[in-house]
């Protein structure tokens, strides 16, 4: 079959690899509809996640039918259309049966890695690299689903599948950080990045009762979507002081809650980007973190500091004395899917979450490599690109 | 050590530098980032109970799970219940010397061992979709490191 790999350092291509087979009981084989890029990728693709080797499939944001079923499968039948969560669950660990599903003990394969790194391993990752248990990716023609009871979900027939797709990561980690980042009825929320992750976190705030939701960034496009889609105020923090502005919209508190929704290569103006960058490729410093920094400083006191945006492992001139003396909680995750995913196929069938709008490019899974150029660049108006495998 | 001075020692660009080079992940100290306990000395980290909490009553560990069994009276285990519901602590150690190799044998029994209680059956990886893998000391050493890594870790 086809299939997308990376091959090295921002290097992708379409290779013919072999089909995927059933391994494990709780297994299915998916044939890929939709498949589309997600800003992991990048930190992937640009080699801050060294745990990528050549050949590697990478996708985990996707939908399919289900084509092949494993014996201890119970709830999922040959030609059920699927949305599946991009993280891997066992559905049976004490972490699965506390809903903290990107947690799993029993999903990573490969936990000498995340152990060594972060002193203890975390679930394992579709389509994600080594570190979190090397399954190959989504952007391919099938693939094998692991525990596919817990992560699939079959999706309502009224939700076209350019909206159900995005439940599989992009929606159900915004719903992630604006559950756990415990977003409440009248709450101000601010979001940092206008991506689909940040873009659904302002709209899955304003769903669950937020009463204030601004947006920043510095990509037009993106921020005329947050206003649009998400009905959100959005701030464009090329030109803006942002912290000055919030406090001004905000009668001088700063948002309840702040959700960074950019990741460990945030870009910054001025001299504290140049640092971060410089410090990051002398391998100084693993991560950029200007968005964490910024989110931290403009909180009001009390508030909460979620982060979505992913990090992975050391960060340096990080504002702890703020979060220590301004009474702030301060916490990230990956995306808790099977948590959020029936929810989120709910709303989308009501039509109150919609994300068509996101696929701002469809094309054939050949194109794939010209895809991630589009949406790493973030030229014309690129939000995600979305691959056909089978057209 | 270094993490830099660590990347490029084990650069010596083989599968068994990756492995290496995962088995000092856990005692990587970045330049101005470190911890203030003291390290264990190898023949107390080899003596430590190793433990895994698996979420099931602790009679569903009476029997030695057969991964653990397979490593036969060289290792002694402890099954206790958990604290606050989280189910059983299932913990082992050998009873005299043990190598880095059955140090190893041992956290993947551990992780096998729970796995087969809670969900039945261990995770299968291979084979699985890839394209071509170009043969580079980068890859190489990320094989090494995939291979050991059921075996590694700090437990
Ligand atoms: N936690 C999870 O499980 C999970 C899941 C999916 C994605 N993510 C992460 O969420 C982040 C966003 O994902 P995405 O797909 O929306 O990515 P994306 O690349 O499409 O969007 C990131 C946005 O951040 C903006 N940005 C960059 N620097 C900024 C700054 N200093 N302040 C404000 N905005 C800034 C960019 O202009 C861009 O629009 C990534 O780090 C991704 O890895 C996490
Ligand atoms: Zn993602
Ligand atoms: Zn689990």
């Amino acid at each position: 079959m086809r299939a997308l790999t990376w091959t090295g350092v921002n290097q992708l291509s379409v290779e013919d690899v072999p089909e995927p087979q059933l391994l494990n009981d709780h297994d299915v084989i998916l044939k890929i509809t939709r498949t589309t890029t997600c800003g992991s990728d990048l930190h992937l693709l640009s080699g801050y996640i060294p745990f990528m080797r050549a050949g590697d499939v990478i996708g985990h944001e996707f939908m399919g039918e289900v084509v092949e079923v494993g014996s201890g499968v119970r709830n999922r039948r040959v030609g059920d259309r699927v949305v599946v969560a991009s993280f891997v669950s066992c559905g049976n660990c004490w972490y699965c049966r506390n809903e903290l599903y990107s947690l799993c003990d029993n999903s990573n394969p490969n936990p000498g890695i995340t152990e060594g790194l972060w002193g203890q391993a975390i679930g394992g990752c579709l389509g994600y690299s080594h570190a979190v248990g090397g399954y190959a990716g989504s952007h391919a023609e099938y693939m094998r689903v692991p525990f596919a009871d817990v992560g699939s979900f079959v999706v309502p027939d009224g939700v076209p599948d350019d909206r159900a797709l995005f439940a599989s990561d992009a929606a159900s980690t915004a719903f992630t950080g604006v559950d756990l980042g415990g977003v409440q009825p009248g709450d101000t929320v601010a979001v940092w990045g206008a991506g689909a992750v940040g873009q659904m976190a302002a709209r899955i705030s304003a769903l669950v009762g937020a009463e204030q939701v601004v947006v920043i960034d510095r990509l037009p496009e993106r921020l005329e979507q947050a206003r649009t889609h998400a009905g959100a105020d959005v701030i464009d923090y090329s030109s803006t002081d942002v912290a000055a502005e919030l406090r001004e919209r905000t009668g001088g508190r700063g948002p309840d809650v702040c959700i960074e929704a950019v990741g460990m290569e945030a870009h910054s103006p001025g001299p504290q980007g140049v640092y971060d960058q410089v410090k990051q490729q002398l391998r100084l410093q693993t991560d950029r973190t200007s968005a964490v920094r910024e989110a931290i400083m403009a909180c009001r006191k009390g508030g909460s500091v979620f982060t979505l945006g992913v990090f992975a492992a050391m960060v340096d001139k990080f504002p702890l004395g703020a979060v220590m003396n301004k009474g702030l909680t301060l916490r990230g995750a990956q995306v808790h899917g099977p948590r959020y995913i029936p929810r989120l196929l709910e709303w989308m069938e009501s039509g109150e979450l919609v994300t068509e709008h996101l696929a701002t490019h469809v094309m054939p899974l050949e194109e794939a490599p010209r895809g991630y150029e589009l949406f790493k660049e973030k030229q014309d108006g690129c939000v995600r690109a979305v691959f056909l495998p089978h057209g | 050590m270094d993490l830099d001075q660590l990347i490029s020692r084990a650069t010596g660009l083989t599968t068994g530098a990756g492995a290496a080079l995962l088995g000092r992940l856990q005692s990587v100290r970045l330049p101005g980032v470190g911890t203030a306990s003291a390290k264990d000395d190898p023949a107390t980290a080899a003596r430590r109970w190793r433990a895994v909490t698996v979420l099931a009553a602790p009679d569903r560990l009476a029997d030695l799970p057969s991964p653990l069994a397979a490593l036969g009276d060289r290792v002694e285990t402890r099954v206790r219940p958990a604290p606050g519901d989280k189910g059983t602590e299932l913990a082992a150690r050998f009873r005299g010397p043990a190598t880095d190799d059955d140090l190893g044998r041992l956290r993947q029994a551990l992780r096998e061992t729970k796995q087969l209680v809670e969900v039945g059956e261990v995770l299968r990886m291979d084979p699985r979709p890839h394209g071509e893998r170009a043969d580079t000391p980068g890859g190489r050493l990320l094989d090494g490191a995939v291979a050991a890594s059921r075996k590694e870790g700090l437990l």
